[in-house]
Parts: C-alpha cells; structure tokens; sequence
C-alpha cells in the first residue's frame, strides 16, 4: 500500500463529449470535471441519473477515453495492472456469466487477480459467507434475482482485498437489510483503511456513511464538502432524552422562552429501515424457510490484517461512530489535514478502532455531534436485534433464512 | 499467464455448458458411423474407404470450422454486448491477454473435439475392411493403395526455352506473328503449346518420362504409376489402348546382367480417369533411376495427352497410413486455429451477427480460392489487374483451404510430408493467423469498451 501520491483518484479537467458517427458533438457528459479522492476517505458521488458519474467511473477505470483532461487512481493509470490489481469495482449492474456457479464465477475472478491456489479458496468461502449466499454457491448466477447477483458483484469486488473500492450504485436492488450491510461493510473498510468512491443517487445511504461528496449535473461538480458540514443546521438545536415528566418538560419551555425561541416536543419516530431489520431478524429467529439470500453479519477475515472475530456490527459498538476518519472542517487545504490524521497502516488502524479514546479528537461542531449521537442509537437498536439472534441463527444454519430480494412483499 | 488460462477455461466453460457445442458433437456422433457403415461408394472396399474418409473429414472439418467461428465470435461479441467485459478489464488483466485467452479456449475446445472424432473416423476405416469381409488379396490390395503413405515423384518439367525462342524468330521470319498481341503474351502462348506437345503422344509414337534419386526402402514394396489421359478425339467405346515400358531403359537395347528389370505392360483405360500401374520397386535401377515410356499404339487414332501437372506421376511406399491420418487431422487443426482467430478478430469491432457473417465471408473464400484466382486469368488484362491487387492481396491473407484439403492426400494415399506440413504451419499460423491476431489486438486494444454505439 504505497502512498506517494496525496489523493486516491485525481481527475484534472477531465472532460468527455460523445459525439455522433460524423463526429458532431451531441452531448457533454463530462465537463470539466477536477475530481479529488483522498487516501483513506468514503466519498460520494451524487447527482441525478445522466449527470455523467457512470461516465467517469468509466474514464476513471480506463473503459472510456478521455476526450479531454487526465485522470490519476492510485497514481497512475487503472488499465496498469500493477494499479487495477488494487482497485475493486462494482459497476452499475452485475453484469455475469449467467453460466457459472457462484463459487465458479468468485473462482473465475480470483484467478484473473492471479491469487495462489490456497488464497483463492480462503477468500472465496469467507465471501460467500459475507454475502450470505453460502447456501446456493452452487447454483448458475443466471437463476439468481437481481439482488443476489448484486451480493456476488460486491463479492467479487473485493477478492483482491483492493486499497480503493469503486462502488457503482452498489445498493440497487438491495433489499433493506442487504443495503444496511453494504453502509455497514463499506464504514468497516473505511475504518480498515481503504478508499472508497461510492456513486448514488439514494441520497439516504450516502448521508449515512459518506465522510465527503460532490454533487454532479451535467457534467459539473455543483456542491463538494463534507457531508455534515454541508447538512449542518447551525441555526437549530436538537436534544434527545427518555421521556419527561411534564413538569420538566414545562421548566425546559421556560427556559427556551427566556432565550425567545421557538420549540416543539414530539416522540421521535422509528426509521423504517430500522423497523423492518428488526421485523425480518424476527423472523429469522423463527426460522422461515426461504431460497433467497441469508443475512449474515460477517466481513471477510482477508480484508485486514486482523481477524475479524466478532460481526461487523459488535465492532461499531466497541468502537465509537465518531472514530471514523472524520475529515477535517472543509479549509482551502483539506488534502493535508487529512493525510496527516490518517495513517495508512492497517494494524494501527485496527489499534485505533479498538481504542477509540486514543483516536483524532472530532473536529465537528455541536449540532453536528447531537445528529452522531441519533445515528448511533439507531445502530444500537439493530445490534440489538441482529446480534441477539446472532448465536441462535449460527446454530440453524442454513435453514433460518430470509426472502431478502423482495422486500416490499 | 495465468489470466490468459483463466479466460480460456471461462470460454470453454461457455462453450459447454451453453450447449453450442453440444448440437454438433451430437450431429457428429451420429452421422459418422451411419456413414461409415452406409456408404458404399464404387462398390469396392477401397472405394468404400475412400468415399467414407472424404465425407466425414469434410464433415467433422465443416461442422468444427462453424462451431469455432460461432463460439470465437460469441464469446468475445457477447461479452461485449452484454457488458460483462467491465468486470473483466478492471481486473489486472491485458487487453491482449484477454484474446490470448479467449483463443487459447476456442482452440483447445477444438482438440477436445476433434481428437475423439478423428480417433472414431480413424477407427471405422480400419474397421471397415473387416466388416465387408476383405479377403486375404483384397487386405493386400488395401495395404497398398489406402493404408499407406506413398510419396509422389512428378516428372521434371521439361526445358523449352530454347526451342519456343527458335519457333518465335521463325514465325516472325515469316511475318506470321498475330498483330496486335504483346511478346510475353505471345511467348506465353508458344510456351503452353511447346509443354502440351511433349506431353502428347500421336497415333503410334511414344512419350519417355526420366526419374532420378527414387530411394526404395524396401525392395518387395511396389512402385505405383498414377495416370491421366486426355485425348483429341475420343474414341468410340472411350478406351485407350497402349503399350507401357518401366525400368532402366538406359540399358536398351541389350540388357546387361543387374541393372534392374524392364516391366512391360499392355492396358486398356478409359479416358479422363486416374488409373495406376504397380511396378515392382526392384525396377528403379541401383542409383535411383527410373524411365516410364508410353506408347500410343496406332489403332487408337487419336492423339492422347497427359495434362500438364497431374497427368502422370510415381507414387511409392514412404509412411504408413496412422502417421499420415494424423498429419491430414493437423491439417485440419491449422484450418480451425486460422478460423478461430477470424472469428475473434470480427468480434473485436463487429457486434455478433455481422461478426458470423464476415467469417462465413472469409471461409467460402478461403474454400474456392483457387476458383477466385483462376477466373482472374478470364478477365481482361486491366480489370484482372485491380482484382489482383484487390481480392487477391486479401485472399494472399487467406489460408487456401482447397488446396489444403487433407482429403486429396488420404484418398490417394499421397503422403503428406513433414516439411511441407511445416511449411504449412509457417504459412497458416506464424504468418496468417499471427497477422489477423495482431489485427484484432490493435483494433481491440484502442476499443472505446464501454462506448455504446446503436
């Protein structure tokens, strides 16, 4: 994992226009574009659809030339075999050999990454646990739904352990569980010290684990900061507690009212992501039968130095939401304050994430801090449930399982 | 490497599992032994060998050459269309290792089928003999004239320079050289009249053909004379009569004692068919010379004419008919080798149906491209021109499949020599295939992937 290069994926002008058979120019659909991933960082890629991120993932990852500018992944280019073999990709759809098993199609890209015999087998049956298609490794992909296939393209993504992920839409098609993990692995690798440049338009999911975004249309950058920076309501205060007593409740009244502001008391509403994970563990802890995909709580050992003994999950317990690389306040100079936080050893990093006191001091500002404190106590409730049935499902095997593909049955 | 092997193993893996191939593994497995066992030919045993190889090498070498077409072009086509190249290019493999392998996968499939094809053919030919109940001669005959290997010795071509320059300053003494008609033309013309006519033999006279350095190895094999007749006018019952004299005929007219013997033979043949004449080897004298003389005996009244080039050559036991078999099958692989780097040079920047089409394109001409070349002769002497250096500048591109038909040895039991399956190796693979693979690399290697063009 060299780093001689201050960003991840560099774009510098980048510019493609597709033009007719006469070579007319027809449409800009990237213009300008100067792109910058640093080392180390979950950054999102939004815009409406045809705002040109498929594009330049495509320029990015060599499938597409440039019609003008340049790009740099990793510090060269991605059609470099020393590069690509660092770079994992999910493109918009899982685009397979409908032929091939499961197990063969892993196999299949295992092989081209040219990994030793034994590596291979290892990391394939850790996959195919994570993706929670143990069960059907077996079968041809071509007889999997569209959300099982997209578990085998996030697999096959990450057979080589890449440095940078590159993650088109990778939650289409996801049923909620299926994306929660993906938020939940993709937080994970970031924290193992990976890049990851994630393309969406699901605005939710990128809130939720993105440190930095840039907003694309027509090809331009229209908005890039940090995410929390960028939703931060300076002008607003929120408190969460248990519920209170009226009479508390009217003595905090009195007191707002001394500073003349407005204010309103509710229950706060259940997300329904949250709900429905909980509804589905239910179930599986009764043990529905189902074809589809099993929810598992796995990572793959191989993706870090350390074994990853205990589920993603437990690990967002131990370890504090807010420990995750959190990029400094967006300055005229962010690449350096992010490069000296974070440090690209792995065994460090697994050192940071057990220690998160010892961990950079989050550089956030209060209102920010309350919004962390909320998106924990979410994940609390789902550890709750996903690793209270955890023991029970490990014992079931293969037979708890849920019909994840279609969730709004 | 082992990107290139990973490719390989996937393409095969299509292959199969999709079932392209299995139709005509299928087809074949059925219809060679219906064959085998149906065919009857000219009612004799060899011609029913002769008919039973042509037929099922045609069709193993057609039916393999449409299936590595299909599955070279598809493979490559589809995974294109279908986008399913995004993940492969992404990972650390070349552009060029991803042909590599898709054509390493094409060809090794085609040895996975056409080596237990041609074992099966190679089988049923043995075996066909003992079906029809051969007797012992019979066997012996077949040991001779199918089950061997027999190298062909053509007569040098004769010198006529000198006497074509002699007849040109004569006719021109003489103010009879046609107007209008350049010199080489002319020259041309004289020369083909000059060969012909030491080709032919009028009404009681003879031809004398001389042959040097024949190396026998082994003295009780026999010598085979493999003859064609034209004549000028056919003669009633269309037979020819003649007198054939085989030996050292440096001797003549005494016979000194050891010098080889002299055969004489009395035939009666029917025109415009091969006929062959067994000669004892211990003919050829002991420094590997040999005469044939011809004689036209006068009865016949016409002039008989051995066509240039294939009306009379010496065939004699060099190999034995396994070795041969399996060279005529390697002929039959470089075929399959060129076809499957077409196949993947169309599919590098034609979408699949154009891409089968092109290489449908290039195995019919491949197939009757002497035909092609020929019927430039036939055009006038400009517009043969542009198609030289049109058609026939892609046609040199071609490997000639006509010409290279294992058939035309195996039937005659003709022997298909090492250097000249070298020089085919050198001129299908390392030159042909090799420039059309160069081809589709770079066309491919500059290929816009994830372009979409409608």
């Amino acid at each position: 994992m060299t780093q001689n290069n201050e960003y991840a994926v560099e774009t510098f002008s980048l510019t493609k226009v597709f033009s007719d058979l006469w070579g007319r120019t027809k449409v800009y659909a990237v213009n300008d574009l100067n792109l910058r991933v640093h080392h180390n960082e979950v950054f999102g890629l939004l815009g409406p659809n045809g705002s040109g991120k498929t594009t330049t993932i495509k320029v990015l990852l060599g499938l597409l030339h440039p019609t003008k500018g340049k790009t740099l992944v990793l510090g060269g280019d991605a059609t470099d075999p020393k590069i690509s073999a660092r770079i994992g990709f999910l493109p918009e759809e899982s685009y397979l050999y409908k032929y091939l098993t499961a197990r063969e199609t892993l196999d299949f890209y295992g092989r081209l990454f040219s990994l030793p015999r034994q590596v291979r087998k290892a990391r394939i049956e850790a996959l195919l646990e994570m993706v929670g298609l143990k069960a059907v490794a077996n079968r041809q992909v071509g007889t999997f739904s569209k959300g099982m296939a997209r578990r085998i393209g996030l697999a096959q993504a990450l057979i080589n352990d890449p440095d940078l992920l590159i993650l088109d839409e990778p939650t289409t098609g996801l049923d909620p569980i299926g994306t929660r993990q993906i938020k939940d692995l993709i937080l994970e690798l970031a924290k193992r010290g990976k890049t990851v440049l994630l393309c969406s338009h699901l605005l939710a999911d990128v809130e939720d684990i993105c440190d930095r975004i840039s907003i694309l249309y027509g090809g331009r950058i229209q908005a890039e900061g940090q995410v929390r920076q960028l939703l931060q309501q300076t002008n607003k205060t929120q408190i969460t507690s248990q519920t209170l007593s009226s009479r508390t409740i009217e003595n905090i009244r009195k007191l707002i009212e001394a500073e003349h502001a407005d204010f309103e008391v509710t229950s706060p509403m259940e997300k329904l992501e949250t709900f429905f994970i909980r509804t589905v563990t239910e179930a599986q802890a009764g043990a529905v039968p189902t074809s589809g995909a099993v929810s598992t709580t796995m990572i793959g050992d191989f993706l870090a130095a350390e074994a990853a003994q205990k589920s993603i999950l437990d690990k967002l317990v131990t370890a504090d939401v807010s420990d995750k690389p959190g990029p400094a306040v967006e300055t005229q100079k962010p690449a350096e304050v992010e490069t000296s936080a974070v440090e690209p050893d792995k065994g460090l990093l697994d050192k940071l994430a057990s220690e998160p006191e010892l961990s950079q001091p989050v550089k956030t500002t209060e209102p920010a801090e309350t919004k962390q404190a909320d998106t924990r106590k979410v994940r609390d409730d789902v550890l709750e449930q996903l690793t209270g049935s955890q023991d029970k499902t490990e014992k079931q095997d293969q037979s708890d399982t849920d019909r994840g593909e279609q969730p709004d049955a | 490497m082992r990107s290139i092997w990973a490719v390989a193993r996937n393409t095969i893996r299509q292959a199969l599992r999709m079932k392209i191939a299995a139709a005509f593994i299928v087809l074949l497995i059925i219809l060679i032994p219906v064959m085998g066992l149906g065919i009857t030919g000219d009612g004799t045993i060899k011609g029913k060998l002769q008919s039973f190889v042509t037929y099922s090498l045609a069709l193993v070498s057609l039916l393999l050459s449409l299936l590595t077409i299909i599955v070279a072009a598809y493979s490559l086509a589809d995974d294109i269309k279908q986008r399913r190249i995004y993940m492969v290019l992404t990972k650390p493999i070349s552009r060029f290792e991803l042909l590599a392998g898709k054509l390493l996968g094409v060809i090794l499939l085609d040895l996975m089928l056409l080596v237990p094809l041609s074992a099966i053919i190679y089988g049923i030919t043995i075996y066909i003999p003992v079906h029809n109940n051969a007797t012992a001669q019979q066997m012996q005959t077949l040991d001779n004239e199918f089950f061997t290997a027999r190298a062909s010795i053509k007569p040098p071509e004769p010198d006529v320079t000198a006497e074509v320059r002699q007849l040109y300053e004569k006719l021109k003494a003489e103010k009879q050289l046609p107007e209008g008609v350049s010199y080489v033309d002319i020259i041309n013309n004289l020369t083909q009249l000059k060969k012909l006519e030491k080709q032919a033999a009028g009404p009681g006279s003879e031809i004398r053909w001389q042959f040097d350095n024949i190396r026998i190895t082994d003295p009780n094999q026999s010598l085979f004379i493999r003859y064609k007749y034209d004549v000028s006018v056919n003669p009633l019952d269309l037979n020819i009569q003649s007198g054939w004299m085989v030996g050292d005929l440096r001797q003549l007219p005494i016979i000194p004692e050891g010098r080889g013997s002299i055969y004489i033979f009395e035939r009666r043949d029917l025109i415009r068919t091969f006929h062959e004449l067994e000669v004892p080897a211990n003919a050829v004298a002991s420094d590997g010379h040999l005469e044939v003389a011809f004689l036209n005996l006068p009865t016949n009244n016409t002039v008989v004419i051995f066509p240039p080039g294939e009306g009379l050559e010496l065939l004699y036991k060099a190999e034995g008919y396994t070795a041969n078999f399996v060279k005529a099958v390697m002929m039959i692989f470089l075929r399959l080798v060129f076809l499957a780097c077409i196949g993947i040079f169309a599919a590098s920047f034609l979408s699949f149906p154009v891409a089968i089409l092109l290489c449908l394109a290039v195995l019919c001409i491949a197939t009757i491209s002497g035909f092609i070349l020929e019927s430039f002769g036939y055009l006038s002497r400009e517009i043969g021109t542009i198609y030289r250096f049109t058609v026939g500048l892609i046609i040199q591109m071609i490997p000639r499949f006509d010409q290279y038909n294992p058939s035309t040895y195996l039937v005659p039991a003709r022997l298909i020599s090492w250097p000249f399956l070298a020089k085919l190796v050198g001129l299908m693979i390392c030159l042909q295939s090799f420039v059309i693979f160069l081809l589709s690399l770079l066309v491919f290697k500059f290929k816009e992937i994830a372009r979409i063009t409608v």
